[in-house]
Order: C-alpha cells, then structure tokens, then sequence
C-alpha cells in the first residue's frame, strides 16, 4: 500500500512516502513548497499520483495558515484521487521520535503547544525532569531548562517533526474531508480592514 | 468540450464552478459565510480561513455534481491567487495546485480583480472590449479602461473607503446588518433621497474618496433625537445611497467621456444595487447572481489568461496586494 504522508504545521514541512512500513524517501521544506516535496518523491520512487491509495496528514497543533496548507492540499488530492486518509496530531508524531518526551510546538506570542491544553506560556509547562522536544523546547529552551527541563542541543532530529512518524501512527483512515485541524487557540476577532 | 474548474476563496465566500472553454456557466457554487462575520461588522480573516477549509472540497464536489461532470471532463483549473486575504487565499490555492497536480492538468492563477470584469465576457451576452468599466466592491473601486479580454488599464481608484465598505460602514450607524449594501438598498426604497444633502468629496481626476461621506452621515446621525432618527431611518439610507450612487456614476461617466469609449459597464458586489443600476440605464451590468465573489469569473478569467504546466505551479503563493 502506497502512502503518503506530510506534515506543514510548524517552519518545517516534512514527506515521507511509503510502501506499507518501508519509507522510499523522506524530505523537508516549508508548507508553501510541499508539492514540489510530495512530486519529487514519486518521481523518485517512479510512481505516479494514481498509485496512491492513502495519505496521512499532520493536523497541528501548529501555525494556522500552514497546518490549513496541508490539510487544504490533503483536501485536494482526496477529491482528485478518491483515497482515504487519517488525521496526526503533530505533537503525537514528535512523541513518537522522542519517547517519553514533552512535545512543545512553538505556538508564537511568547506561548507553546503541548499535549492536552490550549497555548499556555513556557512558565507554565510542568517540565521539571522530563525530556522536552519540538520547536517550542528549543525557542525556549533557558525557561523551560530553568524549570528543570531537559531538551537536546538545537540540531538534534528529535524537535523536528517526521512524516514517516506520522505515518506508522495512523491507524484510523476515513474521508479526508472529516480530518480537522488541531488550532488550540480562538481566532482573533479583529475586524479586517483591507 | 472540456471544461475548467474555477476555485475562489479571497475573501469570505468559498466558491467553485464549471465553466465552459467558450464561457457557458455549468455550475456556480457559492458558500457564503455573510452570517458568520455579521456580528462583527466585517470580516474575520483567521474565521474565514478556518470556514474556506471545511467548505472548500463539499463545494467543489457540489459544483462537480451541479454540472453533471466528473474531474475526467475537467480541462484546466482556474484559481484566485490575489488579492485577498493570504490565509484565505492560500486554502482555496492549495486544493487546486493538489487537483491539479494528482489529475496532471494545467493550473491558471487569476487575480481576483480582473475576475470581476470577465464575468462580462461569459454567456449568454458576452460583452466585447473595449469599454469603460466601475469595479466597485467591499473591498475595491476602480474605475478602469478595459481594451481586450487579458486585462484593463486603471483610470481611478478611490482614495479611501472602498464603495461596498462605505455601505457597511454607513448600515452599521444606521444600526442595519452586515452586509450593509442589501440592508441599505432594501431600507432606502422607503426613503427620501433628498431627505439629506450628502457631500461627496470632489477629488482630482477620476479618483473617488467616500470617507467624508462617512463623516456626514455620522454628523447627521448624531443631531437626531433618538425619536426623529428611527423615524428617519430610510431617508437616510435613502440620501446616503443617492450620495454613493452619484459619486459612481459622476466618475464612470467622466472616465468614458476620457476613453472615447460607447460601451459602460459596472461589475463587483455594488453592481448588485438597485438604485446604480437605475441610474445607468445604459450600462452593462454583471448578473445579479455574479456580482458578489463567485467561481463562474474566476473560470472565465482562466480562459484569458497563460496556464502553468506542473512543477510550474506547485510552489505558487497568494499575493494580499494588487500589482495591476
Ligand atoms: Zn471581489
């Protein structure tokens, strides 16, 4: 079974195409380029898009704009191909490649993503003894390690997120068009004023 | 015949149609989100992404199913890529680089504003340039000379508030909904347009500038009791009308008078207004159905503008900003 996976919620966009548990390739790049990343793999792997027979996306929690991107185009190759999909969590998929770890998204505004709660402030993360991971952990690395927390050098694999993760997770696939973003936080209610 | 997909979600209405390569609409699906901003008084941009995102496949799948086509009769894909909201935009820019890609059809990124002026050029009257054109909606007016099918030239745009923002703003000290161009338009029919005497700012060359217009209102507003101001509601709405209305018409009619040109038509969310398509008896105006942002005019404007070949397309950006 040919699937794709990618997730675009944070700065770093990652794919990964599989067949069944074997990853034929993996790569990153930002949300706005994940096409070029997804059609790179295929042609890499000679595959074509109708060979596809599922996708996994990463939902977030993450920035708005870029987790809708992925879930926009997960979207888009659902009503193209027809395949089915199941929805990541992409603080599930950093826990995956960090057991036991804290996953910690950078969620802007001095406030992070972790497991079970809306965005809360770095101070706030009960860190103390544990292994944190993730954007986050890094952006805020001297608060959180303040707290007792221990978070691996800046270049370590385990705060990126990885599609193939996301991918070895998925478990529930059903209609794309039923996987919602994760936002964990209201949208401001400014008015646009163009 | 093969047919193209046309994909808008620039602003608060997530739309997809079918059009036809010689500009027979098959299928307009328009999802507009009006009551979800309504108690805000406009626009939401990060609500009106996270709405585009869960309407943007039902619609598409709608206009499909409308049309009694399948993506196989699709030929090529038309999308907004500007201007807008880049949230919004990129929603709507996603799906359709993704369709495109995985069916290996060719991709037309179309700006939005000269999408509203080829919902002239669809049938079953398509209008031939040149001629004199009156964009105006809640977030553009311009006043533009249009010499063939591809584009326009800009011959005055408003300083300011843009027509269809002045009716919101004018329905909100009126205490009337959102959108505020229906509510004005419906209030005013019981009204005396003469009932005030609103200014329009007189600005150099064919610019517009609705903000003083504003201003008068709110002056007006405030001199009446409670009491006189439910009394005189519709004669305020009425003259507040009548005020945009002319200032419209004032400039259309000087920019044709500029080009030479015989032909005048009007296009955009105002074009739907009942006393501007009154006062230019002449004009060609856009479909009732079509003035608001819709599917069928990015579809049109697909077929007048160049077609991206994948990997051409597939790192495209929206753009918030006109550059025309
Ligand atoms: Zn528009």
């Amino acid at each position: 079974m040919l699937i794709l996976a990618f997730d675009t919620a944070t700065d770093v966009a990652t794919t990964a195409l599989l067949d069944d548990d074997e990853v034929l390739g993996e790569r990153s790049s930002v949300a706005r380029t994940l096409l070029e990343d997804v059609d790179a793999l295929l042609r890499q792997a000679s595959a074509r898009p109708t060979d596809l027979d599922a996708l996994v996306v990463g939902t977030g929690p993450g920035s708005f704009t870029s987790t809708r991107i992925g879930l926009a185009v997960a979207r888009g190759l659902a009503v193209s191909l027809g395949i089915e999909g199941a929805g990541v969590s992409t603080l599930d998929a950093l826990t995956a490649g960090a057991p036991g770890a804290i996953p910690v998204i950078d969620a802007r505004r001095r406030e992070v993503f972790v497991p079970g709660a809306t965005a809360l402030s770095p101070e706030d993360v009960e860190a103390r003894g544990r292994l944190c991971v993730g954007d986050g952990a890094v952006r805020y690395r001297e608060l959180l390690e303040t707290n007792g927390a221990v978070i691996p050098p800046d270049d370590d694999p385990r705060h990126r997120p990885r599609a193939a993760l996301h991918a070895r997770l998925a478990t529930d696939f059903g209609p794309v068009d039923a996987i919602e973003p994760i936002y964990a936080r209201a949208p401001d209610a400014e008015r646009w004023r163009p | 015949m093969s047919l193209i997909l046309g994909i808008e979600t620039s602003c608060d209405e997530t739309a997809a149609a079918l059009v036809t390569d010689d500009g027979v609409v098959r299928s307009s699906v328009v999802a507009s989100q009006a009551d979800l901003h309504s108690r805000y008084g406009g626009v939401v941009p990060e609500i009106a992404s996270r709405r585009h995102l869960e309407l943007v496949s039902p619609v598409i799948r709608a206009a499909l199913e409308d049309a009694g086509a399948g993506l196989d009769d699709v030929g090529r894909i038309g999308v907004t890529q500007g201007p807008g909201l880049v949230g919004a935009l990129l929603v709507g820019l996603s799906a359709a680089k993704a369709i495109a890609w995985a069916r290996g059809l060719p991709l037309v990124p179309v700006d939005h504003l000269r999408a509203h002026v080829a919902t002239l050029y669809l049938q079953p009257e398509p209008l031939d340039p040149p001629f004199t054109c009156l964009l105006a909606s809640g977030g553009h007016t311009l006043v533009l000379a249009v010499r063939d099918r591809t584009g326009f030239e800009v011959l005055g745009s408003t300083l300011d508030d843009a027509a269809g923002e002045a009716f919101d703003k004018g329905a909100r000290l009126l205490g009337l909904g959102y959108p505020g161009g229906a509510e004005i338009d419906r209030l005013a029919r019981e009204g005396d347009p003469e009932g005030f005497a609103f200014p329009v700012a007189r600005v150099p060359g064919l610019d517009l500038s609705f903000s003083g217009l504003k201003t008068a209102l709110l002056y007006a507003v405030r001199e009446l009791s409670e009491a006189e101001r439910d009394a005189r509601r519709a004669d305020l709405a009425a003259s507040y009308q009548r005020a945009i209305v002319r200032a419209l018409v004032a400039r259309l009619e000087a920019a044709a008078e500029a080009t030479g040109d015989s032909v005048v038509a009007v296009v955009g969310g105002v074009a739907a207004n009942s006393e501007l398509r009154r006062a230019l008896p002449g004009a060609r105006f856009a479909p009732l159905e079509l003035c608001t942002d819709n599917a069928a005019m990015i579809a049109s404007a697909a077929r007048f503008a160049p077609s991206l070949r994948s990997p051409g397309y597939l790192a495209l950006d929206a753009y918030a900003s006109s550059s025309l």
